[in-house]
């Protein structure tokens, strides 16, 4: 019995490889599994070679993993096109159509070669069953039910989801050709039991994406508007909201470019809704001289920077965490923004409504950073219980406030109440250019200060939010491990797996990237001499953000590396490994 | 014609009265107006005489308002200040930075030369022989001010000192 | 006869105009405070959505609520405005510069989208604010500071620019006809729909001798007294030719069935929607597996 299973699958699009895992995703979720999809394509619109991971298990998923338990070639090219995303060990059952002839001398070359390896007709079974050897991918979750038992019943179902509005015959087609998947597994035992544990809480599991949570957190927090322009990989949280946002009276714009979105979102925000931008890095460029006024203005204004690869279009369709100095630090003029990043499908509902909340309760841009991987990446989690979060607004005036009005007044907490036009008594200019109280330009330099002191002040609260820190790990501990976005999941695993191995490690995932909390970072270095910030980025982003903000450890080190080159849990260990002098 | 749609025909003696408070009002507001674009654009001279001019519209705004009002009491007005553009109030393109005192009077003049054509324009289509009189006493009130200004100018120096714009610095990119 | 609501000098605000004394934005703000006036909505009711630019400083010098944005953008964050609140009345305005130039792009796409607004754009041929540079509405061979040997790209025709992309209400005004341009931009408020009036609005301090209000006055000519029909569309585009030679007054275009705006759709569209709405703590239920 094993509780985790990580497997891999490449195939031309038309093999429907990454139909295939969505259909094992949706059967092991329904049976209570968690469980965790990437896809990965190349660069045709349609017609080009695909490959996906799934990842399922008894437990919470943190990563989609290192190493694949079981791997699924329908034809050799495209598997190995593949190569870095889907790796191999020697204890990979490795599945392969017989037709495509034995294992070329390729993968003998990549170091590793599987001690399992299963030819298998699967076009031909398809073509006996089915009748056709396009239900290839159901002989497929037929082996794979057959030998790693996920439940057959789930797959049957996963099949009626995606056939049964094409018809009964199709339907009926591809759940013979399952059977006959599921019996020739049963025919040919693997040498070593693989069986997949049962699920230890069943329940009902909620299958979506980043994007899909960002959505959800939106319309949870009130979303009125959404201003943008589509651009990969965040353009879903667009489409979704297009079908949703209507419902609770509100509009999605579909701009003609970026700026013009952000612009509208801004506008919306102006008129007093709740409002958002969703883009990637090249968009993200575009917007920045909007996001200032924001700043200036004083206005609530959620912005969802999915990164990818960069610059330029760099690699669109693949994570990267590059765009934290961008986030924090591409702005002219003085200015601080909040920044927040999700580090999982989960939680990037709860950072939407926090994105919102301190968006509208300190009257400012907030930039949520996630990556391509937590918004595309598909997951069956625990539901999330929303019974506790908070919905927070902006601070209105109140009738007394509205006689003689100050839209930039000068308060204990900075916070000044907000109007909007409609209001009446509220009328203000809102404006780029400095403003004093009333809101009236100015070109005064005490005024400017006083409001520069002003717009930073109110943030100050941000930074003792210790819950938008997690921190785990013997508090004492000597080595710290410190990840930010989709990243956080992998040192995750690599925290429990170092801590078994009996070294001395600590965690620290920040949700709040920016403003720099000094004191939490202090208090969590006290005990530290040396250490990792793990993020997939060259330069490192946060570490040197660290670096500039906090008395970091002399021994605390960046491990930083481009882009789509997903960090394994075991190397972290290593490292840490190396750093500790109990385990040298 | 800078009026637009006075009917004359039926001007009665109150619309009379209405019409050139109006007339004094818009000039007020002008002159008031124009002081204080030359007072921010460091133009003094000529903001102080515009100053003094919005005083003098005031003036005579209110001596026609109180012989409205002592034969029509507060009977609202039939007239719309919307109607009105420019009659005694110089244009907005009259005035420059750093202009001189001499052309600020010369616009005044040339204000005061505008709002007596419209009233002798008034007088010639009226047909109320009340509003009539009325309007034939403004005309000569113009007159009196045109020759108020002229004293004034008479009064400056008349050497010539120079084109303002000759000396001043280059505007300023914002 | 009832007493207006409200009267011109309710939508001035304290603040004083930096504008070079002469100015035509000065006119342009007086016409529009009586247009405003004539129009009746309360100050608080009215968004005044500008750029950057010495025309885009405009909404700050009225009560209304305004928002004096970034260059270029006006007519995007005005759509957000509009499209978030539709019972405000929205004016947006700008100059050449900025609504021809950095943000040419976007109004093609306030007109397609035909959200109900009004666009005023100060024309003065010239960038005012940085000082004398050359505009996309400059003639041909015009010297300036950025083209002392003299311009050698032909300008835009914002007329035709506007009345090419099909919006529905097209006038071009000038504050040497006060009463003209009043009413010019009052029509341009009433209209249901992206409306346009292209106000020629000399600047005294960097634009032209030729094109100051003496001039205009001088030269400027009325559509209504062509005779010319302002349902007509090929025939505004064809008087529309003329932008840069003469100046004509009046409505070039007027859409005599104006079709939804956007944001009347939009409600529609709320309404239907809304009956699909689930409460707020349903919302993830969309996701859950069963
Ligand atoms: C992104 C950006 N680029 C340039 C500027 C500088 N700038 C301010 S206003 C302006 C042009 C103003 O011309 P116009 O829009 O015609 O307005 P006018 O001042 O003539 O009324 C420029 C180039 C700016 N504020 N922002
Ligand atoms: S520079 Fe020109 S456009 Fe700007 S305020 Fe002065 S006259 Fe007007
Ligand atoms: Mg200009």
């Amino acid at each position: 019995m094993v509780d985790d299973l990580i497997l891999g699958m490449a195939g031309s699009g038309g093999d429907g490889v990454v139909s295939a895992g969505e259909s094992l995703l949706s059967a092991a979720s329904s049976e209570g599994y968690h469980a965790l999809m990437t896809k990965s394509f190349g660069s045709q619109i349609r017609g080009g070679e695909s490959s996906c991971r799934v990842r399922l298990s008894t437990n919470k998923v943190l990563n989609p993993g290192g190493a694949l338990d079981v791997a699924v070639a329908l034809n050799w090219d495209d598997f190995f096109r593949f190569g870095a995303e889907l790796p191999l060990s020697v204890a990979t059952v490795f599945i392969y159509e017989e037709k495509a002839g034995p294992p070329p001398a390729t993968l003998k070359e990549r170091g590793v070669m599987p001690r399992e390896m299963r030819a298998v007709p699967i076009g031909e079974l398809a073509k006996k069953s089915a009748g056709t050897d396009k239900a290839k991918t159901s002989v497929v979750l037929g082996l794979l039910s057959g030998w790693f038992g996920i439940p057959s019943t789930a797959i049957a179902r996963g099949l009626k989801k995606k056939f049964g509005n094409k018809g009964e015959g199709l339907l009926e087609a591809n759940e013979r050709a399952l059977a006959t998947g599921i019996e020739y597994a049963t025919a040919h035992p693997l040498a070593e039991q693989h069986t997949l544990a049962l699920p230890t809480k069943s329940g009902p599991k909620l299958l979506c994406d980043g994007n899909d949570m960002c959505a959800a957190g939106a319309l949870f927090s009130g979303v009125q508007f959404f201003g943008g322009y589509p651009i990969t990989p965040s353009t879903e949280v667009m489409q979704t909201l297009s079908k949703e946002i209507w419902k609770y009276g509100g509009v999605v714009l579909q701009a003609e470019d970026e700026i013009a979105g952000v612009g509208a979102a801004l506008g919306a925000s102006f008129a007093g809704k709740k409002s958002m931008t969703a883009t990637s890095g090249p968009g993200m460029s575009l917007k920045t001289e909007i996001l200032g006024l924001a700043s200036l203005a004083e206005l609530p204004l959620v912005l969802l920077n999915v990164q990818r690869g960069g610059p330029s279009t760099g690699l669109p369709t693949k994570p990267e965490q590059g765009d934290l100095f961008q986030a924090v630090f591409s702005a002219h003029g003085d200015v601080l923004r909040p920044v927040l990043a999700p580090t999982d499908v989960s939680d990037t509902f709860k950072i939407t409504v926090e994105a919102f909340n301190i968006a509208e309760v300190y009257q400012t841009p907030v930039i949520i950073l996630s990556d391509q991987e937590i918004a595309q990446r598909k997951e069956a989690i625990d539901p999330i219980d929303t019974s506790k979060l908070e919905v927070l607004e902006r601070r209105r005036p109140t009738e007394a406030e509205l006689v003689d009005y100050s839209r930039f007044k000068l308060t204990a907490d900075s916070i000044s109440p907000i109007s909007h036009p409609g209001m009446k008594g509220g009328n203000y200019l809102g404006a780029g250019i400095e403003h004093n109280e009333k809101g009236e330009p100015t070109a005064s330099g005490t005024m400017h200060a006083r409001m520069n002191e002003k717009r930073f002040n109110k943030l100050d609260p941000l930074k003792k939010r210790t819950d938008l820190f997690e921190v785990s790990g013997d508090p004492k501990a000597s080595i710290a491990l410190i990840a930010w976005g989709s990243t956080a999941g992998v040192c995750r695993e690599a925290h429990a797996l170092a801590v078994a191995r009996g070294l001395k490690v600590k965690l620290l995932v920040p949700y709040l990237l920016y403003p720099i909390a000094e004191e939490i970072y202090q208090s969590f270095f006290a005990s530290v001499r040396s250490g990792l910030v793990v993020e997939l980025a060259h330069q490192g982003q946060l570490y040197r953000i660290l670096r500039m903000f906090t008395d970091v450890p002399r021994g605390l080190k960046s491990l930083a590396r481009s882009g789509a080159n997903p960090f394994q849990p075991s190397e972290i260990v290593s490292r840490l490994a190396e750093m500790s002098p109990e385990v040298n | 014609m800078t009026t637009r749609g006075i009917d004359y025909d039926r001007l009665t003696l109150k619309d009379a009265f209405d019409l050139a408070i109006l007339v004094e009002e818009e000039a007020r507001d002008r002159y008031e107006e124009l002081a204080a674009q030359l007072t921010l654009h460091h133009t003094p001279a000529a903001a102080g005489f515009f100053t003094k001019m919005t005083g003098i519209e005031e003036k005579h705004r209110q001596q026609l308002q109180v012989e409205r009002e002592k034969k029509f009491g507060s009977e609202p007005r039939s007239i719309q200040v919307e109607l009105l553009y420019d009659i005694e109030a110089p244009g907005y393109d009259e005035v420059r930075a750093f202009m001189s005192l001499g052309d600020a009077l010369r616009t005044a003049l040339a204000s005061e030369v505008k709002a007596h054509a419209f009233f002798t324009e008034a007088v010639r289509n009226v047909k109320d022989p009340d509003a009539k009189a009325l309007f034939s006493e403004l005309c000569e009130e113009e007159l009196e001010h045109q020759a108020l200004v002229k004293a004034e100018l008479a009064k400056l120096d008349p050497t010539p000192n120079g084109n303002p714009n000759d000396y001043s610095d280059d505007p300023v990119a914002l | 006869m009832n007493a207006p609501a409200f009267q011109a000098k309710d939508f001035k605000s304290d603040l004083k105009p930096i504008w070079c004394p002469g100015c035509g934005d000065f006119g342009v703000l007086q016409g529009l405070y009586r247009a405003l006036a004539a129009i009746g909505r309360p100050p608080h009711e009215i968004a005044f959505i500008s750029g950057i630019g010495c025309s885009s400083r405009i909404p700050g010098y009225t009560t209304a609520y305004g928002f004096n944005s970034v260059h270029g953008r006006s007519l995007p964050i005005a759509q957000g405005v509009k499209l978030a609140n539709p019972d405000l009345l929205v004016v947006v305005a700008g100059g050449d510069g900025d609504g021809f130039s950095i943000g040419g792009g976007h109004v093609a796409h306030a007109i397609r989208r035909n959200t109900d607004l009004t666009y005023l754009v100060m024309d003065n041929q010239v960038y005012g604010l940085t000082k004398g540079q050359l505009s996309p509405t400059a003639p041909r061979g015009l010297q300036t500071v950025t083209s002392p040997l003299g311009s050698l790209e032909e300008p835009i025709n914002p007329l035709l620019y506007v009345l090419a992309y099909g919006a529905g209400f097209v006038a071009q005004a000038t504050p040497a006809d006060m009463p003209g341009m009043t009413a010019l931009i009052e029509e341009a408020i009433r209209y249901p729909g992206f409306s346009f009036v292209n106000i020629q609005s000399p600047c005294v301090t960097f634009g032209e001798d030729d094109q100051q209000l003496k001039a205009h006055k001088a030269k400027m000519k009325t559509l209504a007294s062509l005779g010319h029909d302002s349902a007509n569309q090929l025939k505004a585009m064809d008087l529309a030719r003329a932008y840069g030679t003469e100046l004509y007054t009046g409505v070039f275009y007027r859409n005599p069935n104006p079709p939804p705006t956007y944001d009347a759709l939009i409600r529609l569209r709320q309404a239907e929607q809304s009956k699909k709405a689930v409460p707020r703590n349903r919302i993830l239920d969309a996701y859950l597996q069963k």
